[in-house]
């Protein structure tokens, strides 16, 4: 532990004014803010940047995608833990409160939108709660629609607000294989390739994915948030070049 | 990045990367017990063993070998000796104890943040005794030598969940028998500042430690305090011979403590039965203490027990199994009655290899010692092979269950916090307590943490290498030596102490016995 990360006792004269740095400090006063999971801070960067005529693209994409970048890291390596990983992602939340409706506006792609929900006949959903924190806190805009969905609560989320993904959870072994059944239906109505589709859940593995036709599975929050956008990104750049 | 403004508050990635990964190597000098006692006899059982006991110390007596002076102390306190068989009255040896040993007492360390207290409900974690052998998944099986001997001080030291520094953590072959305790004595205090035990291998090497101390605490301090503890077998059974008693002679002249240890491996060395067992533990025990107790009236001495059972089959000694558990819950209960510390336990294990063999028997000793109510747990970490080898990988997963130890014998926290009916009340049905403002308070010391077990994803698991435990333990002990930084000693101390040794060591000549 060097000085620099000891917290002074006298902190007071140390409180910084985050309007008074230049940008690259603010940057990452910001990343550290995130860390810390201090939301107040972010919105304030948030307007702080903008107003120096920074884009909301530039903002979501340098400031917060890059500081929850470094939490998904920390929490994956044990160093963060899952209460303070929700702070981070709630900090994040605020600040896409401020730039979702700049970036509608200016017409730049949303991050992605995301349905999430458990699947028929399973009622758990405290996996399926942090893995929609995280893409949250990702920048995603998510729409969970909480426990024990039949396929025609999924499709009518689905037409209801245009997701990117669709994101099903199940922690029984009993219901994992409705997953597989929301899918079929996709297929049978034409629309599976509309949809990015994620599974996750304990009971799951990588050779469950594949075998019910979804794009992946991820085992556990953290890695949702990594798979999610990097998947967006790939479908977007592929249909970009087609 | 020196020139960068300080933080509001927290201090982002850096600082919490930091204080994460920073080795905790100080917690609570010793376990404070919160919890009761797991009884397992009642007054009437317990009685019929003391009054066996004192029915062997009467009929069948104690053998006092080569050693006059204990057979004239015992004469002049009312025993009857023949030869050098020494027979005692009912209730003698009892009485001489209760009336000078101390219920507890403070063994010094030269750091006194870390002076531990030894009996009533406290509880002193120490490392494994004796074992000639090291294994590590790099070596394998080899003799031990001075190194090892201070790689495993310095472990200890680095280990939260041990509070003491041990004694013969493993035994220094590679230097001559006469000559390596002032190796050992040495490493204790230099690569240490937690409390360690004194060599016992003969009376003058037991003087030697003494007069080591002396440099470090100076001459009064430890005649008047208790700095050395040192580990005194029975030679079972029903027999003690001149070179532990000549030592624990030594260190009851100097105020210094002893623990009297009969050493059974039960159906060679005493009754094939628990009972049988455990009445010649009180007998011996007993006639040891009493015996330290003459040569200096109320100089803390503790009850030891070392039990196993043999393997009927081969006749090696067997560990982690029903039978040594019931022998110690007993045993501990026995000296309680008596008033006096008790010492038994450890991470004792029969299996080659820190496996599962050594992990299940291990627990099952470790767990049994805790709910026993040890006070001074020898053997806690690194036994592996019947005290034959001391594992590094082992060391590490001992030293872990430890730890635990320590958060399992603190007990339930019922204060308002710890009753978290805020938490209960803010979350409700249907949601979850991971964002709830009692956990954001908590989350950090809410549970113990294991820097040792994987609890991780099977994926994540299997992207970090699918190590098992031992292999997760040999990347600990490694990382821990690396980061080990000596605690200050005074150089005056230290060029004192090596200039003992070597004036000492120049005196005689190298020998292997």
């Amino acid at each position: 532990m060097n000085d620099e990360t000891i917290v002074n006792e006298d902190a007071e004269d140390d409180e910084i004014i985050l309007a008074e740095m230049p940008d690259d400090e603010l940057v990452e006063q910001m990343h550290d803010d995130l860390y810390d999971g201090m939301k107040e801070e972010i919105e304030e960067g948030t307007n702080i940047l903008l107003a120096r005529d920074w884009s909301a693209e530039k903002v979501l994409n340098v400031a917060l995608v890059e500081g929850m970048r470094i939490v998904g890291i920390d929490f994956r390596d044990g160093i963060l833990f899952v209460p303070e990983v929700l702070l981070a992602a709630n900090a994040m939340k605020g600040g896409m409160a401020i730039l979702r409706p700049l970036l509608a506006e200016s017409g730049v792609k949303p991050i992605g939108k995301m349905v999430i929900g458990t699947v028929k006949g399973d009622i758990h959903d405290i996996g399926k709660n942090l893995v929609g924190m995280m893409l949250e806190g990702a920048g995603f805009e998510v729409f969970d629609i909480g426990i024990n969905n039949s396929v025609e609560d999924f499709f009518a989320a689905l037409k209801e607000h245009e997701p990117d993904i669709l994101g099903m959870s199940a922690l029984l072994t009993t219901t994992m294989p409705y997953m597989k059944v929301v899918i079929d239906e996709l297929i049978a109505q034409g629309m599976r390739d509309d949809y990015i589709v994620l599974v996750g859940g304990a009971p799951l593995n990588e050779e469950f994915g594949k075998a019910v036709g979804a794009d992946a599975y991820c085992r556990d929050a953290a890695q949702a948030a990594e798979v999610a956008p990097r998947m967006i990104k790939e479908k977007r750049e592929a249909a970009g070049n087609g | 990045m020196s020139s960068r403004p300080r933080r509001r508050h927290g201090g982002g990635r850096e600082a919490k990367r930091a204080a994460r990964r920073k080795l905790p190597t100080s917690t609570a000098a010793y376990i404070d017990r919160k919890i009761p006692y797991y009884e397992l006899l009642g007054d009437e059982a317990l009685e019929l063993i003391e009054h066996n006991a004192e029915t062997v110390l009467e009929e069948i007596g104690i053998e006092f070998k080569d050693f006059p002076r204990a057979l004239k102390l015992f004469h002049d306190a009312g025993a009857d000796i023949k030869g050098e068989r020494v027979r005692f009255p009912r209730g003698l040896c009892r009485s001489i104890i209760q009336a000078s040993a101390p219920a507890e007492f403070t063994q010094h360390a030269r750091n006194p943040k870390r002076n531990v207290v030894i009996g009533g409900k406290r509880t002193v974690l120490v490392p494994a005794y004796g074992p000639p052998f090291i294994r590590s998944l790099d070596e394998g099986r080899r003799y031990a030598t001075i190194e090892d001997f201070r790689n495993f001080v310095k472990l200890t030291y680095m280990s939260p969940g041990l509070h003491h520094s041990g004694g013969t953590v493993c035994e220094p072959v590679d230097v001559p028998v006469n000559k390596r305790h002032f190796d050992m004595v040495y490493s204790h205090i230099k690569y240490s500042d937690k409390p360690f035990m004194g060599s016992v291998t003969a009376p003058e090497r037991a003087q030697d430690t003494v007069d080591m101390a002396k440099i470090v605490f100076g001459d009064d301090f430890v005649e008047q305090n208790t700095v050395i503890v040192s580990l005194i077998n029975a030679n079972s059974p029903m027999t003690f011979d001149a070179t532990m008693l000549g030592a624990a002679t030594v260190y009851a002249e100097h105020n210094q403590a002893t623990m009297i240890s009969p050493f059974l491996i039960a159906g060679a060395m005493s009754p094939v039965t628990v009972a049988g067992t455990v009445t010649q533990i009180l007998a011996e025990a007993l006639a040891g203490m009493a015996y330290v107790q003459l040569v200096k009236p109320g100089v803390p001495v503790i009850f030891g027990t070392f039990a196993a059972a043999v393997s009927m089959q081969t006749g090696a000694p067997t560990f982690g199994t029903p039978e040594p558990s019931l022998v110690m819950y007993a045993a501990a209960a026995l000296a309680r009655r008596l008033g006096v510390p008790f010492r038994s336990g450890g991470g004792l294990c029969g299996s080659k290899l820190p496996d599962a063999q050594a992990a299940y028997e291990s627990a099952n000793t470790l767990v049994t010692s805790a709910l026993a109510g040890v006070n001074f747990m020898l053997h806690t970490a690194g036994w592996l092979e019947g005290g034959l080898v001391m594992g590094y990988e082992k060391f590490i997963m001992d030293a872990d269950q430890a730890s635990m130890l320590a958060v399992f014998l603190a007990g339930v926290d019922l204060s308002e916090n710890g009753q978290a009916m805020d938490a209960l009340r803010e979350v409700g049905p249907g949601s979850h307590f991971l964002g709830a403002k009692h956990t954001l308070a908590n989350f950090e010391t809410a549970f113990y943490r294991s820097p040792l077990a994987d609890s991780n994803s099977f994926e994540q698991w299997q992207e970090e290498g699918s190590l098992d435990a031992a292999q997760r333990a040999n990347k600990l002990w490694k990382s821990t030596l690396a980061a080990y930084e000596a605690p200050p000693l005074d150089p005056a101390i230290d060029e004192a102490l090596l200039a003992f040794m070597d004036r000492r060591k120049a005196e005689f000549a190298d020998r292997e016995y």
